[in-house]
């Protein structure tokens, strides 16, 4: 058998040959059984496959079809994250005593569990996460002026205060080491304010290497998170106040 | 993917403003809503002031408080046209006879307009001159920390 009649067997098995053709192919192993032997192999091991794999695996591809894999890949990832998210820290939430690494810093990583326990009245900490989505560095800028003033005013007035700023999508810019505007002054109010806290998301992180190539470098002072969005979203089931910027 | 996280986004924003409003409804008390604008396009603005005119008329006036909170650029909703040469750091002022139209036919329906004190002090607005009627009673020390305590207070946060 020819390559090309190896390759229009399986058309012929698969069922994808013209009438005419599918004719041609059936009169022809009427007079060779040794074909028609091959032919019904073939049936058998293509219907194994499929059992075996829901569907057989896919020989040939188009790029679209690649890349709207990836796309599916991306968006289930990320159900994935949240999923893992959301129950991870539903399991932690009932064990407020371990203690992470990073034990100074204690907003994102929950050392003490101090970051589950849900804001209420009687505790007065005021708990803000800002969600960074723009990446002009004036309007990050300016978010810095507005978290600098609050955690001076805070400070002077006694009252507890807390305060994230998650940067997600094009907001990353702020924390990466070759876009940031302000990373020496990040890092002076990280070391000034430990109730302050850099995040960064790693969906978009990994988004940037997938989509164009990018090996992100954060500034020292990012803590890094899975979701950004689904931070937020923990933040305010939590009883934070959040303002996007 | 941006497409994605903004459907999603959308989603969240919808959820928690309609999960705000169905809790402070079920307590028989005003639906709590702050619009938050620090941005100065002034397309985006006309279009917050339509979004809170809506919410008004599906809702009534009497069954809402509402505020808006402007910091930053967002100040420029209420900047005089004529103040631009005076003040610093803006590159628009909103506050032409239309959207003056707009704000008094809100504040008409018991909506306040709050402007953080920090954006005038470092940005050399004078609130006399230079704003359209913002008064002292409606001058908040900080715009950011206003959004703060105003959802600590049951507010629902949007962001138009």
């Amino acid at each position: 058998m020819k390559p090309s009649d190896e390759f229009e067997l399986n058309a012929f098995v698969d069922g994808e040959l013209s009438a005419d053709q599918q004719a041609e192919w059936l009169e022809a192993m009427r007079a060779d059984p040794e074909l028609a032997r091959q032919a019904c192999e073939l049936g058998q091991l293509k219907a194994q496959i499929r059992l075996a794999y829901g569907s057989p695996p896919q020989v040939r591809r188009r790029n679209a079809d690649k890349v709207r894999e990836s796309w599916r890949a991306v968006a289930a990832s990320i159900t994935l994250l949240a999923v893992g998210l959301v129950s991870g820290w539903l399991l932690h939430a009932g064990n407020p005593g371990e203690k992470t690494a990073n034990a100074g810093r204690f907003v994102v990583l929950d050392a003490d569990g101090r970051g589950q326990a849900p804001a209420v009245a009687a505790d007065e900490e005021t708990r803000i996460v800002f969600h960074l989505t723009n990446a002009d560095q004036t309007v990050a800028g300016e978010l810095l002026d507005e978290v600098e003033g609050m955690l001076n005013a805070y400070a002077a007035d006694g009252h507890p205060l807390r305060v994230e700023v998650v940067s997600h999508s094009e907001g990353l810019d702020l924390l990466r080491e070759s876009l940031s505007g302000h990373k020496e002054r990040i890092h002076q109010l990280a070391m000034r304010f430990s109730n302050l806290t850099f995040v960064a998301c790693k969906n978009t992180i990994d988004r940037l290497k997938v989509e164009r190539g990018i090996e992100v470098k954060l500034i020292p002072d990012a803590e890094v998170i899975d979701s950004g969005v689904s931070h937020v979203v923990k933040r305010q089931r939590e009883g934070w106040s959040y303002i996007r910027v | 993917m941006n497409k994605l996280m903004s459907i999603v986004l959308a989603g969240l924003v919808g959820l928690m403003t309609w999960s705000g409003i169905a809790t402070a409804a079920t307590e028989g008390a005003k639906q709590k809503v702050v619009y938050h604008i620090n941005e100065d396009d002034p397309k985006q603005q006309t279009g917050a002031l339509r979004n809170i005119q809506n919410l008004i008329n599906a809702v009534g006036k009497d069954n809402l408080d509402l505020r808006v909170v402007m910091h930053g650029n967002g100040v420029s909703l209420v900047l005089l046209p004529d103040a631009l040469g005076r003040v610093k750091g803006f590159k628009n002022a909103n506050a032409d006879p239309q959207m003056q139209a707009a704000i008094d036919a809100l504040k008409g329906q018991g909506v306040a307009f709050k402007v953080c004190n920090n954006t005038l002090t470092n940005r050399k607005v004078n609130r006399d001159e230079d704003l359209y009627m913002v008064g002292a009673a409606d001058i908040v020390p900080r715009g950011v920390a206003e959004l703060a305590i105003l959802q600590g207070q049951g507010f629902a946060y949007i962001k138009p």
